[in-house]
Formats: C-alpha cells, sequence, structure tokens
C-alpha cells in the first residue's frame, strides 16, 4: 500500500510540475508583460457554463501569452464581483469581465447604483454573443416574434407568455417586442403579453415545456440542440428571431429588424457584449497594456475559431471608445426602460 | 478490450488520479465534487475531449464517495449529500464498528454508483423524457415529501424537531428573491454580505463541526479521548459481505431513488440521500436501531447519494439539463471543446457516451478499491488525539468554507457564526439535523411552490388537481406523516413503560 501511495503521489506531482511548466514557459512579450505574476478575473455570472465564462475563459487563456501572466477566472456572481472590483488593489490584479448586464442591472434596479459604468475604468469590449434570440414550441402557430403579435392581434382571446430573466439582457429585449407590439397593434394586443419571470436557461425552458411559457428567451448557444431534426415532438423548439444586429452565419433566423420590429421609429437591435472592468483608479500602464494585449488575441486565428466553437464573434472596441460606446449603448437603452411595463403589473 | 479501445491510457490514468484527488476532496469537511470539478475544468482544455470526461468523472465519483470518511468517522458529513450518513455511521464508529461502517458504506456506495449507471446506459433517453414530465408542482411535492424526514428523525420530541426543521427553512430565505431582485429578510447592515443567503456549506459544517466542538471542549478534552474508541469491537464487529444478505431490497430502492431524484432537475443530491433514508426508515423492522448505529440507514443514505451520480447525468447527457450543480459544471466542459450537450448528444457522439459509460464502471471500480482496501489506514484518524485533530479540522473548514465561493470572506464568519449556533441548539434543545434538512430544501421548495402557482395564476388547488403524479405523491406524504407521527407516539410509550 505504501508503494502505491508513493507510486500516487509522484505522479500527481510530475503532472503538476509539467503544467506550471507549460505555464512559465509560454513566457510574454516582453512588451505587454505586466507585473503582477497573477490576475484574478472574476465574472458577473455564477455558471461556468454560461456564456460570460466561456468567453472570459477564452480570452483569459490566450491573454496570459500576452501578458506574461497567469490568470485565473472566477465565477462569482455580478454582485459578488462588483464587491470585489470596489475592494481591489488598483494595480490590475483583479479585473471583472461581464457583460451589458453590468449597467442594464444598475438601470433596473437589480444592482447597486455605486455600480454604475462610470465608476470603474472601462476596458476594451472583446467579443458578442450574437445569438440571443426567442423561441417557442415546434408546433405553435407562429413562426417569428412578429408573427407571434400578428397572430395575437387575429385571435383575441388567446394570450402569450414571455419566459425571461428580470433585470438583464432578456429583459430589455423583451421590453423592445412589447413595446413594439403596442406600438403597432395598440394595447389590445399588448395587455395580452404576459412575463414569467425565471431564473436560469434550464428553468425557462422547463417553463416552455409544462406550458407556462408560450416563448423563452433562449440563446444559439444554449437551445438550437432542441431545434434540430430528430427531437421528440414533446422537447422540440424553434427560433422566432434574434435580437443582434445581424444573423448568425450558418443559422436561418430572422433577426428582430429583419421582422420589421421597431421601437420609437428605429429598428430594434440588441448586441450582447462582453468587456472588461477595472477599479477606477487602476494603474494607467496595466489598462493600457490590457488593450494592447487584447487588440492582438482577437487578431489570432486559433481565438476566433475557439469563440466560432460556440458562436461567439469577435469584437474589438479600444479601451479609449469602449467608455462613450457603452454610454451611449446605456442612453439608447434608458429610453426603452422608461417607456418599459412593470413587470409586476404584467408577471402571470 | 473495448475498454482500451474508447478510453485511452492517459484517460484510464487520469480517471484513477480524479478519483482520488475527488476522494480527498470529498474526505475533507467544505471541499466537494463540484468544488473539485470546478478547480480542473480549466485544465480539461489542453486535454483531448476524452481524457477530459475521464478525469472529471473520477472527480465526480471520488467526491461523492469521499463524503462518507469524516461522516463516519467524525461526524461531520464531508458533502451536503452525506448528511444521512452521519446518522448511523458516527453510532456505529461509537459502538466500536468505524471500519465496518466504513466498508458498509464504500460498498454502498458501489453497488449504488453501478446500478445507476445500468440505469443511465439502458433508459436514459427514456427516463429523461419521464423527467421533463415533472413540472414544478410534482417537484414541489417531492420536495415536501423529503422534509417529511423531519418528523421521522425528531429525537424526542415531534413539535421541537419541527420547529427546528421551519427555523432551517426561514434561515435559508433570507437572500433576494429571485423573481423581482428583491431583498428580504436581511439584518441590517449585511446587505452586501446576505444577498445571495447564507451558503449552504459553511452551515452545514459550522454547525456539525464547530458546534460539536465548541460542546466538548466545554467539557474538557483529555489527550486520550479518541483513542478510547475501537475500529473493530469483538467478532460482531468485522465487516462481512452477508451484511447485505437482507439488504438487497433496501440497496435496490436506495439506489433507485437516488438514481430517480437526481434526474429530476434542481431537486439535488441531498434530496436524494433524505428520501432514501425516510424510506429505510419507514419500511424496515426495526426502525427503533435506526440513528442509534443500524447498518440499514447507512446503506440507504450511502446508496442513494451514488446512485445519484448516474441520475444527474441522464437529464445531462439525454436533454442538456444538469440534473445537479457538479453536472451543471460538467456542461462547461464539455462546451469549452465546443460540444453541444442536448437530445442528440448520445445519438451523434457514440464515442463520448461509450467513454462516459466506460470511464463510470472504471470510476467506480477504482474508488471502490482505493477505499476498500485502504479505509483502515483512513480509519486511523479516530486514534489521532482530539486536541491535535480538531484545530486542524477548524483550519480545513475554514479553508473549505473560505474556498467553496471562490475565496469569500464571509463565509468563514458564516462558519464560525454557525458553529456558536450550533452549540447554543444543542444547549438549548433544537435538534441540528432538521433544522438543516429545512435549511438545505427550504429555498428549493419555496422556488417550486412559487413556480406552479405562477404557472397556474395562483389557484392553489393546483397541487391537488395536477394528474395522478401529484395525487400518488400526497398519498406517500401523509403517511410518511402518518407513521412518524405514529412511530413518535409509540417510543414515546415505550419511555413511559420503562420509566415505570
Amino acid at each position: 500500500m505504501k508503494n502505491i501511495a508513493w507510486m500516487t503521489f509522484i505522479v500527481m506531482t510530475v503532472l503538476l510540475l509539467s503544467a506550471c511548466g507549460s505555464k512559465s514557459a509560454s513566457g510574454g512579450d516582453s512588451e505587454n508583460s505586466i507585473d503582477q505574476s497573477r490576475v484574478r478575473v472574476v465574472i458577473g455570472s455564477s455558471s461556468t457554463g454560461g456564456d460570460t465564462y466561456q468567453n472570459a475563459e477564452a480570452v483569459s487563456r490566450y491573454l496570459e501569452d500576452g501578458l506574461g501572466t497567469n490568470m485565473k477566472v472566477d465565477a462569482i456572481g455580478a454582485v459578488k464581483a462588483f464587491d470585489e472590483l470596489s475592494t481591489a488593489k488598483d494595480d490590475g490584479s483583479t479585473v471583472m469581465f461581464f457583460h451589458d448586464m453590468a449597467y442594464l442591472g444598475v438601470e433596473y434596479g437589480s444592482f447597486k447604483e455605486e455600480n454604475k459604468l462610470e465608476n470603474w475604468t472601462i476596458g476594451p469590449v472583446v467579443a458578442i454573443n450574437p445569438g440571443n434570440a426567442f423561441l417557442t414550441s415546434g408546433d405553435a402557430p407562429y413562426d417569428t416574434l412578429a408573427e407571434s403579435a400578428e397572430w395575437l392581434n387575429e385571435n383575441p382571446e388567446e394570450t402569450i407568455t414571455v419566459a425571461i430573466q428580470a433585470g438583464g439582457v432578456s429583459e430589455i429585449v423583451f421590453d423592445g417586442y412589447y413595446l413594439w407590439a403596442k406600438e403597432e397593434f395598440g394595447t389590445g394586443v399588448s395587455d395580452r403579453i404576459n412575463v414569467y419571470v425565471t431564473g436560469s436557461q434550464e428553468d425557462k425552458n422547463q417553463a416552455l415545456w409544462d406550458g407556462n411559457a408560450d416563448i423563452i428567451h433562449g440563446s444559439i448557444g444554449s437551445n438550437s440542440e432542441y431545434t434540430k431534426k430528430g427531437v421528440e415532438d414533446k422537447i422540440k423548439m424553434k427560433f422566432l428571431g434574434v435580437t443582434a444586429s445581424e444573423r448568425v452565419e450558418g443559422y436561418d433566423i430572422p433577426t428582430m429588424a429583419e421582422q420589421g420590429i421597431t421601437v420609437n421609429g428605429k429598428e430594434f437591435t440588441f448586441d450582447k457584449e462582453f468587456f472588461f472592468l477595472m477599479p477606477k483608479e487602476v494603474d494607467e500602464e496595466f489598462a493600457t497594456k490590457l488593450d494592447q494585449a487584447v487588440q492582438e488575441v482577437v487578431d489570432m486565428e486559433n481565438y476566433q475559431e475557439d469563440l466560432q466553437k460556440n458562436a461567439y464573434i469577435t469584437n474589438y472596441i479600444p479601451a479609449k471608445e469602449s467608455t462613450d460606446y457603452l454610454l451611449e449603448k446605456r442612453e439608447e437603452v434608458n429610453q426603452i426602460i422608461e417607456e418599459a411595463p412593470d413587470l409586476d403589473k404584467i408577471a402571470q | 478490450m473495448e475498454l482500451i479501445g474508447i478510453l485511452s491510457p492517459m484517460s484510464i490514468m487520469l480517471c484513477f488520479l480524479g478519483v482520488l484527488i475527488g476522494i480527498i476532496f470529498g474526505s475533507i469537511p467544505g471541499m466537494t465534487a463540484t468544488m473539485a470539478i470546478a478547480i480542473f475544468l480549466p485544465i480539461t482544455y489542453a486535454l483531448d475531449m476524452i481524457d477530459s470526461i475521464g478525469l472529471l468523472i473520477g472527480l465526480y465519483v471520488g467526491g461523492i464517495s469521499g463524503g462518507l470518511v469524516p461522516a463516519i468517522l467524525l461526524n461531520i458529513p464531508g458533502t451536503p449529500s452525506s448528511l444521512c450518513t452521519t446518522f448511523d455511521g458516527y453510532p456505529m464508529t461509537q459502538n466500536g464498528q468505524g471500519e465496518k461502517a466504513l466498508k458498509v458504506g464504500i460498498t454502498a456506495s458501489v453497488i449504488g454508483g453501478l446500478l445507476s449507471l445500468t440505469i443511465l446506459y439502458f433508459f436514459a433517453p427514456l427516463l429523461a423524457s419521464v423527467a421533463i414530465d415533472f413540472s414544478s408542482v410534482e417537484k414541489f411535492l417531492i420536495i415536501i415529501f423529503a422534509l417529511t424526514i423531519i418528523a421521522s428523525i425528531s429525537k424526542g420530541s415531534l413539535l421541537v424537531g419541527m420547529f427546528s426543521g421551519i427555523l432551517g427553512v426561514f434561515i435559508s430565505l433570507i437572500g433576494t428573491f429571485a423573481d423581482n431582485n428583491e431583498m428580504r429578510l436581511i439584518p441590517p447592515g449585511l446587505e452586501d454580505q446576505l444577498v445571495y443567503g447564507f451558503s449552504l456549506l459553511p452551515v452545514l459544517i459550522g454547525l456539525f463541526a464547530i458546534g460539536q466542538m465548541l460542546i466538548e471542549a466545554e467539557e474538557g478534552m483529555k489527550p486520550a479521548t479518541h483513542q478510547n474508541i475501537e475500529l473493530n469491537k469483538g467478532e460482531k464487529s468485522k465487516f462481512k459481505f452477508r451484511v447485505f444478505k437482507n439488504q438487497i431490497v433496501n440497496l435496490c430502492r436506495s439506489s433507485v431513488l437516488g438514481t430517480f431524484i437526481g434526474i429530476l432537475p434542481g431537486v439535488g443530491g441531498s434530496a436524494a440521500s433524505i428520501t432514501a433514508y425516510s424510506q429505510a426508515k419507514s419500511f424496515s423492522k426495526k426502525p427503533g436501531n435506526f440513528g442509534k448505529g443500524e447498518p440499514e440507514g447507512l446503506i440507504a443514505s450511502e446508496s442513494a447519494n451514488n446512485g445519484l451520480t448516474g441520475g444527474a447525468l441522464i437529464p445531462l447527457l439525454s436533454l442538456g439539463i444538469p440534473g445537479d450543480s457538479t453536472t451543471a459544471i460538467l456542461i462547461g466542459a464539455f462546451l469549452l471543446q465546443g460540444i453541444e450537450v442536448g437530445p442528440l448528444f448520445i445519438p451523434t457522439n457514440p464515442d463520448l457516451w461509450s467513454g462516459i459509460i466506460f470511464a463510470l464502471i472504471l470510476a467506480n471500480i477504482v474508488m471502490f478499491a482505493l477505499m476498500f482496501f485502504s479505509i483502515r489506514y483512513f480509519a486511523k484518524i479516530v486514534y489521532i488525539p482530539k486536541y491535535i485533530i480538531f484545530p486542524i479540522i477548524i483550519v480545513m473548514c475554514a479553508v473549505g468554507s473560505y474556498a467553496i465561493n471562490n475565496g469569500v470572506m464571509f463565509d468563514v464568519w458564516t462558519l464560525l457564526l454557525f458553529g456558536l449556533a450550533g452549540y447554543i441548539f444543542m444547549k438549548i434543545g433544537i435538534q441540528i439535523p432538521p433544522f438543516l434538512i429545512g435549511f438545505i430544501l427550504g429555498a428549493q421548495c419555496e422556488k417550486y411552490f412559487i413556480d406552479s402557482l405562477k404557472g397556474s395564476g395562483g389557484d392553489l388547488t393546483i397541487f391537488f388537481t395536477n394528474g395522478p403524479v401529484a395525487i400518488g405523491l400526497w398519498v406517500l406524504i401523509i403517511a410518511a406523516l402518518a407513521y412518524a407521527i405514529f412511530d413518535n407516539l409509540r417510543s414515546k410509550k415505550n419511555e413511559t413503560r420503562e420509566a415505570a
């Protein structure tokens, strides 16, 4: 038994050393190298299966080489991630990676006001998940979001319930759909659109299968498997439209804009974008090096291929432009939020 | 030979390594299979998918199994799903049957794991299809059914046990209500720390480990206290496979229950072992021995929590829905490799599917071999004097609590706070196991209750009119409650008679 224990110990030690060796051997570009030997990347999601983790993990993996450091992605959830960032040192040893929910959560009241974008240094925008979408059951009497509202208009006895998560991307895109239906067909239709507020993607799927929701918010990455040929009718889904400004390559799903969905006369689209946040007074040199390293990473074919595996695309916006870009995007969604219905009133 | 064809020597070695590391994680209070998989997840990117599967499945099986060691030897559940293992495992250790208890637990674990694996292999798509027919109404009733165990494990006073359980449910509701993102029940000034409520692991090990240590510290620790425990006291304490002779039904029922509860997404592993334990007690010929060192209870708990491993993989591989928190992280491993997990996963990835099955078989066998034949060394923990082992356990608990949410200091304070609470609970008679069961199941109970009402438009009759499964579950709930009340009255009568 002692021999087995020793053998196991030796194998584990060799494996660990070889893993460490491969990290340190990768080295880094001397121009972009940073002082920290380890950077902690906290993300606004507590899931390691979602798009935030996948994007954070991919960009961190490639940035390690560029910055000559080790990066560790910690899925601790938005509130804790903001807390960590607010108490983090200014040397860049802790940064946050998240998506549009970072500011949508503040606007919808899910996150504290002190977490607003102005209180952080906004780093570069890195990627887009263009697959944000709405889905329905395979046998639903409509094939697009626009048709669902038309169907409600033609069937005054019917209602549609949409499963979304409160305070995030799914709420803003639902608001867009609701306001368009109201503008296009009047309150006679919009009053018959309800929401089923729930949490995870699994909960939304189950709500559809239970018949508690007619339409759910989802994504190509999470839901396309249920739309394929050969899937049992009971769980079969179909896409009603993607929320991004452009179609996703390889999928025949129209955008909301293509379906004629507008809000306040403008085409309604919403790109879910991922970006870095850093402490307000972060070391400028670190911020610059991170930005340069991200720029190099997004040009790498391997990185692009890795993102492509899950239907994500690179979308580099340099740090010096990203602040204005995101503040402008926030301003636009604010107008929608002001006009949007109170979920408490339309919740089922 | 097909095993070698599908699993490379590398994946077999990684599976072996995964089981070993998983057992270590499971054995350390505060560290879980979920944590082990989360830590190793980024490494899997550099490996082939089949090698990753070997490692991750090894960690999963090892992590779930390792929890029984501290549960049996130290009365500290290493993982939430080994909570019920403490009920009979630790009394067996105190009765001088520690080694036997460990071997019974390990054997029950491997049988539970292999049975659930068989169910996974032959019935995965069919069962997954049944699982999605379980709406929030049925899930709520299953949680209520699991909660009925509170009535049957309440020692002394049923009323106090129920109060403890309800207190646990109440504490579990502290935090943010997900449907409207409103915080509730949070003491002023602790909004930042309690935004997601108390974490389960620090509460669990605080109440069990720290609370118990405070009680023992109060009584004084003689240097040789632990050495008084014998691991093999007499011939009766020797482990023999014969102990399973009359336990075939219990083993099968508990493994199948564990597998089935694992299939239901969101219900979780703790509910699996709690329900199996409750059922074993209800069907037992000697229910009065439960909680006093009855191998039957230990077998039920351990076969159910390992039964969960195959069960939780069923919705994951047949529908793309994780059955528990650990399989939710496994999805991440697939996605990192660009593999979509969904309803067509099995037909479109036959090699990977076979690899998973072989990895599960291998992991269960390795787990059994590693634990069964080395357990006599593990078991020697009880010979370490308490004044040495207790500080080590406290440090491990603190490290585990700090690490469980990737470095949150408040979780360490939670550990100490609930340690103190455990000490007070024991002093004033609030029972810890019912409290914990309420705490573990409370939030899920609320979620499915609310979801059911959202689906029915607020109509409470939905719980009685949702179909035959709901009615069947009500019958089980009422029968379990009636039995618990009857059992409670009977034991009170016995006590009065003995006193007279």
